[in-house]
C-alpha cells in the first residue's frame, strides 16, 4: 500500500501509469520503464537469457515481468531491444549472447531508395515480431490488471538508419529532403503496422523511438522531417505513445509537445525543471535517471538523488532515461521505487 | 513477492561465468559489519552452480589468502579484517577465470618480468610491507620497480610507502602473501587491466542507432 497524495484515492500501477501519461492527478509518481530494465542477473533468475529472450514469447514475457516482481516498477516493457521490428523487415541482425544487446547490421543495409521500401507480407508474423505480440498477449493475461504493459515500434528515423545506413540515410536527408520526406512515408507503414498490432495484443501504451538524436539531428530537422509524422502516430495508433530520444533534447521539446503524444521519454542531459518549462502542460516526462554513470557505475544514494531531482521538478513518471546497461545491479534499481515511495511519504507528511 | 533478496552492494560481476552455463556470478560486498565480507552469488538456479560459487569462493581463500566465514563458505574476508575492497573485486575476478575441479595454488612472490628482461623479486618485509625487487640493476630497474609497486597498490587499494617507492604497505599491517603473489602478475602491465576493465564496462550499454559500430 503506498501512502500517497492524500487527495487521490489509492491506485495500482496500471491506473497510476495511464493516470500519469494523462497528466491526472495520481497517488504517487508511477515508476515507468518505457526501454528495458532486463539485466544478466535478472536472466539467471527467470532463466531468459539474451538473445533467447528476445526471440521466444515466454522467456521475453518471464523476463519483463521482473520488472515489476522483482523492481517493484508500475508497468511492465518486454521489448527490450531496439531490433524487433527491423529484423522482420529483412535486416541482418547481430545477435550476441546474454551480456549484449543485438544490433543491426548497418553497413549491409538493405534498401537504398524509396522504390526498394516494401513492407514485408510477413512482417506481423516473422519470429522477432510475432514475439512481442504474443509476450504482450502473454503479460497482458496475467498482470495486466495490476500494471501497465508497455509495447514499442521503432519510428521511421530509426527505421531508416537500420535499414538504409546511419550515413547513408543521413547524406540523403540532406542532398534530397523530398527523397528522404517519401521514403519516411513509406516506412512509417511498418511503425503503425506494428503499433497497431501491439494494441490488439493488449499494450496498454507504446513507446515510439525515433532517434532524431541529438548529437546528429538539430531540433530543426525535428520540425521539418518528424513533428508531422508523429502527430500522424498519435492519431492512428489508438493508445497513449511514448516517444524515446535519446540525447540532448531541448531544442526540440517545444515541438515534441505540440504531436499530441502521451509522453516523452527524455535522456539525463536534459534538465528536468528545463525541460517541464518547455514542454509545459502539453505532453508528460519520463525519465530520467541517468545509466552509464549512475544507474551502472554508482550506487542506491546517488540514484535516490536523480529520482529526488525529477520528483522536485514536477517529471509525472520516473524511470531510467534509457534502455539500461545489462550488467546494472538489482539494489540500484529497486532503489527507484523506494525513493519515490518515501519522497511522496514525506511530501504528504509535509503538507 | 520477488525473489531477489538484499544481499549488501554489490562490487563487481561476472556477467557470463564461461566455466558454468554461462551464469552471471556477483560479489556482494555485506553491509552493517564492521569489516569487508564480501558474499560470492548468483541468481541462477541451476542444477549446480551452488557448488560452482563454492568453488570460487574456495579459490578465492587460497588466491588471495581471503578466509572463508565460519558456516558461510560464501562469503569471505581478508585476514584481520582488511578493507581492501579493490584488492577482493580482483581476487574474485581471478577465481571466476578457473574452472572447477582445477587445482589452485598461490602465486608466488616472484615472477619474471619480460619488459625488463628480469627476474622480479617481492620481498615480505613483515607487518604488512612488501618491497619489489629487480634482479637488474640501475635506474631503469628502480623505475620499473616502482611501477611494479605501483601496479601491486592501484590493485590491492593499498597504498605506497613514503619515500619508498617501490614499497606497499597492506592495510592492518597484515602480510597477505597470496594476496601480493597474484596481483604481480597483473602489476606487470596494469594498462592491460585497465582496457579490460573497460571494455568490460562498456558492454551490454545499448547505444543509440547512431552511436553504433557495425
Amino acid at each position: 500500500m503506498d501512502s500517497g497524495s492524500p487527495s487521490v484515492p489509492s491506485m495500482n500501477g496500471r491506473q497510476r501509469v495511464m493516470a500519469a501519461l494523462r497528466r491526472e492527478p495520481v497517488d504517487r509518481t508511477p515508476v515507468c520503464n518505457p526501454t528495458s530494465v532486463a539485466t544478466v542477473e535478472l536472466m539467471d533468475l527467470v532463466d531468459a537469457p539474451f538473445p533467447e529472450a528476445n526471440q521466444q514469447a515466454d522467456l521475453m514475457a518471464r523476463l519483463a515481468a521482473t520488472g515489476y516482481t522483482e523492481l517493484g516498477f508500475d508497468c511492465i516493457m518486454p521489448v527490450f531491444t531496439i531490433i524487433q521490428d527491423s529484423s522482420a523487415l529483412g535486416c541482418k541482425i547481430q545477435w550476441e549472447q546474454k551480456d549484449n544487446w543485438p544490433t543491426v547490421k548497418m553497413r549491409e543495409p538493405i534498401w537504398e531508395t524509396p522504390d526498394d521500401i516494401r513492407i514485408p507480407p510477413d512482417f506481423l508474423t516473422h519470429r522477432d515480431t510475432r514475439c512481442v505480440l504474443d509476450a504482450i498477449k502473454i503479460l497482458k493475461k496475467e498482470y495486466g490488471d495490476e500494471v501497465a504493459i508497455i509495447g514499442k515500434t521503432m519510428g521511421p528515423w530509426s527505421l531508416g538508419y537500420h535499414c538504409m545506413g546511419v550515413e547513408p540515410f543521413l547524406l540523403m536527408s540532406l542532398d534530397d529532403p523530398g527523397k528522404t520526406k517519401l521514403c519516411l512515408d513509406r516506412m512509417k507503414e511498418a511503425t503503425i503496422q506494428f503499433g497497431i498490432a501491439q494494441v490488439e495484443a493488449g499494450a496498454d501504451a507504446i513507446t515510439l523511438p525515433d532517434h532524431a538524436t541529438g548529437d546528429l539531428v538539430s531540433g530543426e530537422y525535428y520540425r521539418r522531417y518528424l513533428r508531422e509524422l508523429h502527430i500522424e502516430f498519435a492519431e492512428k495508433i489508438k493508445i497513449p505513445i511514448i516517444l524515446h530520444i535519446c540525447g540532448k533534447t531541448m531544442d526540440r521539446m517545444e515541438y515534441i509537445a505540440q504531436t499530441g503524444m502521451a509522453a516523452f521519454h527524455y535522456d539525463s542531459k536534459n534538465e528536468p525543471r528545463q525541460s517541464i518549462d518547455i514542454v509545459k502542460d502539453r505532453i508528460s516526462l519520463v525519465g530520467n535517471i541517468n545509466n552509464p554513470e549512475t544507474l551502472f557505475a554508482k550506487g542506491p544514494e546517488e540514484v535516490r538523488q536523480e529520482v529526488v531531482k525529477n520528483l522536485d521538478a514536477g517529471i509525472q513518471m520516473v524511470g531510467p532515461e534509457c534502455a539500461i546497461p545489462l550488467q546494472t545491479a538489482i539494489e540500484n534499481l529497486k532503489e527507484i521505487p523506494l525513493a519515490v515511495r518515501d519522497w511522496t511519504r514525506e511530501q504528504a507528511a509535509g503538507n | 513477492m520477488g525473489l531477489t533478496v538484499d544481499l549488501g552492494r554489490r562490487i563487481e560481476l561476472v556477467p557470463m561465468d564461461l566455466h558454468f552455463h554461462d551464469i552471471s556470478i556477483g560479489l556482494y560486498r555485506r553491509e552493517g559489519v564492521a569489516a569487508l565480507e564480501v558474499l560470492v552469488h548468483s541468481y541462477s538456479r541451476r542444477e549446480g552452480a551452488r557448488e560452482r560459487l563454492a568453488f570460487i569462493a574456495e579459490a578465492m581463500t587460497v588466491l588471495g589468502g581471503m578466509e572463508a566465514l565460519p558456516g558461510e563458505p560464501l562469503v569471505v574476508r581478508f585476514p584481520s579484517g582488511s578493507d581492501l575492497p579493490v584488492a577482493a573485486k580482483r581476487v574474485f575476478l581471478e577465481a571466476c577465470k578457473r574452472s572447477s575441479g582445477e587445482e589452485i595454488v598461490p602465486r608466488p612472490l616472484a615472477i619474471f618480468d619480460k619488459k625488463s628482461q628480469s627476474q622480479v623479486q617481492v620481498a615480505s618485509l613483515g607487518e604488512g610491507l612488501y618491497e619489489v625487487t629487480l634482479e637488474a640493476e640501475g635506474e631503469r630497474a628502480a623505475r620499473r620497480s616502482a611501477h611494479i609497486a605501483g601496479g601491486i597498490a592501484k590493485l590491492s587499494g593499498a597504498g605506497l610507502v613514503d619515500g619508498h617507492s617501490a614499497q606497499v604497505a597492506l592495510p592492518n599491517r597484515q602480510s597477505i602473501d597470496a594476496l601480493v603473489g597474484l596481483l604481480l602478475v597483473r602489476a606487470l602491465n596494469v594498462r592491460a587491466i585497465v582496457r579490460e576493465e573497460e571494455a568490460a564496462a562498456s558492454r551490454g550499454v545499448l547505444s543509440a542507432p547512431s552511436a553504433q559500430n557495425n
